[in-house]
């Protein structure tokens, strides 16, 4: 068998965040952009509009990503549309995540108080100037401590992307256990990767928040 | 939660397969499309030591990594590795992510109805292991006891045949899970495969744990996607001509301690 060192263990689970990084990466920003075009459709569509935007946010609040991952890759290709593990992973986090700020974003929208739109409106605003100007500073910061929440989620969610053959911290954490039998040793050390990762973010819209807090005023 | 609606899934793939198939759209050009592209993909474990593991490099290694070798020297095309799960490695086969499956995959009915198999390349047995202290002797006395096993391996299918409604059966997703639920004591006993039970014991020899109940004798077999006879047929030649040269019983000694023995068709 095997010998694995405690330096063997933490090195090849740091190459591993790697890809737990770059999942993440993928995640904020395709999420972070399309969950804002859906934001602002939402805010000044239609009512189709705002429909089919709502719908997609249910669908997708609504199933395991496991399921998205699961049938993005494995569906189309029994489809006969064959996608690679990056796309699908990508494309599944993008959706995931979009749909959930989507949603938060809008809830943060919603909670400035009705006379702002009236406020701005009335000196002569118009409606990409209200949002721009009024309503979008106000909800930003209304938004840091969920949006974050959030992130620490995807970035905890995107272990679930294994399924589909990608070897992040998890995973390589669940080979290395095979291979060594040390499962406490193992995942403490994972503990503490995915610590490490969320936990600066965490700080960091703490800091956000006050200085903003402290401006607002 | 999860399990139930990965069941789901895959027999909704199966089907979609199944339809695809029906239509003509995979044809058996599996065995040209590999010699054409000089590249095969095949799936294997990379929990299951010693069929398939990790080194301190993450390189998979065991005896279903060196067939996977060996089946893509014989062909004489390049072997391209895909590490699979035990819950996700016929899906992988399936929507054609694989070309093969060596990964422990044993025989049974249901499989049958959405893969096909070659002959079997190695031996392989199921069983409940526990502590010497604990009297296990036939599936009755398996009441009230609680058991590890991992979900959807054919150990699982045994098991839930033979125990009593009053045996609490621990379901995990894999096997690392399993064993790691029985070495810290959450179960009292493991049902699992002979291999990954010797390394247990071999690592943890203050549990004293032995053999206690087969489950099943059950060797490996490849799979192969369903109608692709002449990939099947050409991967039998090589298995054949491996069991008669010897290299099936060299593997099995090298990862086993064991020749391959008597292995069925």
């Amino acid at each position: 068998m095997v010998e694995f060192t405690l330096w063997d263990i933490v090195r090849n689970l740091g190459l591993a965040a790697r890809w737990t990084v770059a999942l993440s990466i993928v995640a904020f920003i395709g999420g972070g952009i399309v969950g804002l075009l859906m934001l602002f459709a939402r805010i000044g569509g239609g009512r189709a509009v705002k429909a089919l935007i709502a719908g997609y946010v249910q669908v997708f609040q609504g199933t395991p990503l496991l399921m998205q991952l699961f049938l993005v890759y494995f569906g189309l290709a029994a489809l006969g549309l064959p996608t690679s593990a990056w796309t699908a992973a990508a494309v599944c986090l993008t959706l995931y995540a979009s749909a959930f700020l989507a949603e938060i974003w809008r809830g943060c929208v919603d909670s400035v108080p009705r006379g702002q739109w009236d406020a701005a409106k009335s000196i002569g605003l118009s409606f990409t100037q209200q949002l721009r100007w009024i309503i979008l500073p106000q909800a930003g910061k209304i938004a840091i401590a969920p949006t974050v929440g959030f992130l620490v989620q995807v970035i905890k969610g995107t272990a679930l992307a294994s399924i589909i053959g990608f070897v992040e911290l998890t995973k390589a954490a669940q080979m290395i256990t095979n291979a060594t039998f040390k499962p406490f040793v193992v995942y403490t050390v994972v503990a503490l990767f995915y610590f490490a990762l969320c936990y600066p973010i965490s700080w960091w819209s703490k800091r956000l928040e006050m200085r903003l807090a402290v401006s607002g005023r | 939660m999860k399990q139930t609606f990965l069941r789901a899934l895959f027999a909704a793939l199966s089907l979609s397969s199944v339809a695809a198939m029906s239509g003509g759209a995979a044809a058996q050009n599996a065995l040209d499309d590999i010699m054409k592209g000089k590249e095969i993909k095949i799936a294997i474990p990379t929990d299951f030591p010693p069929y398939g593991f990790v080194g301190t490099d993450l390189k998979p290694q065991g005896l279903d990594v060196e067939m996977a070798n060996y089946i893509g020297a014989k062909l004489g095309v390049k072997t391209e590795l895909v590490p699979v799960t035990s819950a996700n490695r016929i899906p992988y086969l399936q929507t054609k992510k694989a070309d093969l499956v060596i990964s422990t995959l044993g025989k049974n009915p249901d499989r049958e109805k959405v893969i096909d198999f070659t002959a079997a390349y190695s031996p392989f047995f199921q069983a409940i292991f526990g502590p010497k202290n604990v009297n296990v002797k036939s599936a009755a006395d398996l009441a009230g006891k609680s058991i590890a096993v991992t979900r959807g391996a054919i150990e699982d299918g045994e098991l839930t045949k033979l125990v009593p409604a009053t045996a609490d059966v621990k379901r995990f997703e894999d096997n690392n899970a399993t064993v790691s639920a029985f070495v810290s004591g959450q179960t009292v006993l493991l049902a699992t495969g002979a291999s990954v039970a010797g390394n247990m014991m071999a690592r943890n020899p203050n549990l004293s744990v032995e053999y206690k109940l087969l489950l099943k004798d059950s060797p490996n077999f490849i799979g192969v996607a369903k109608g692709e006879d002449k990939l099947r047929l050409k991967v039998n030649e090589i298995i054949a001509d491996a069991k008669k040269s010897g290299d099936l019983d060299k593997m099995a000694q090298k990862w086993l301690g064991r020749p391959a023995g008597d292995l069925p068709n």
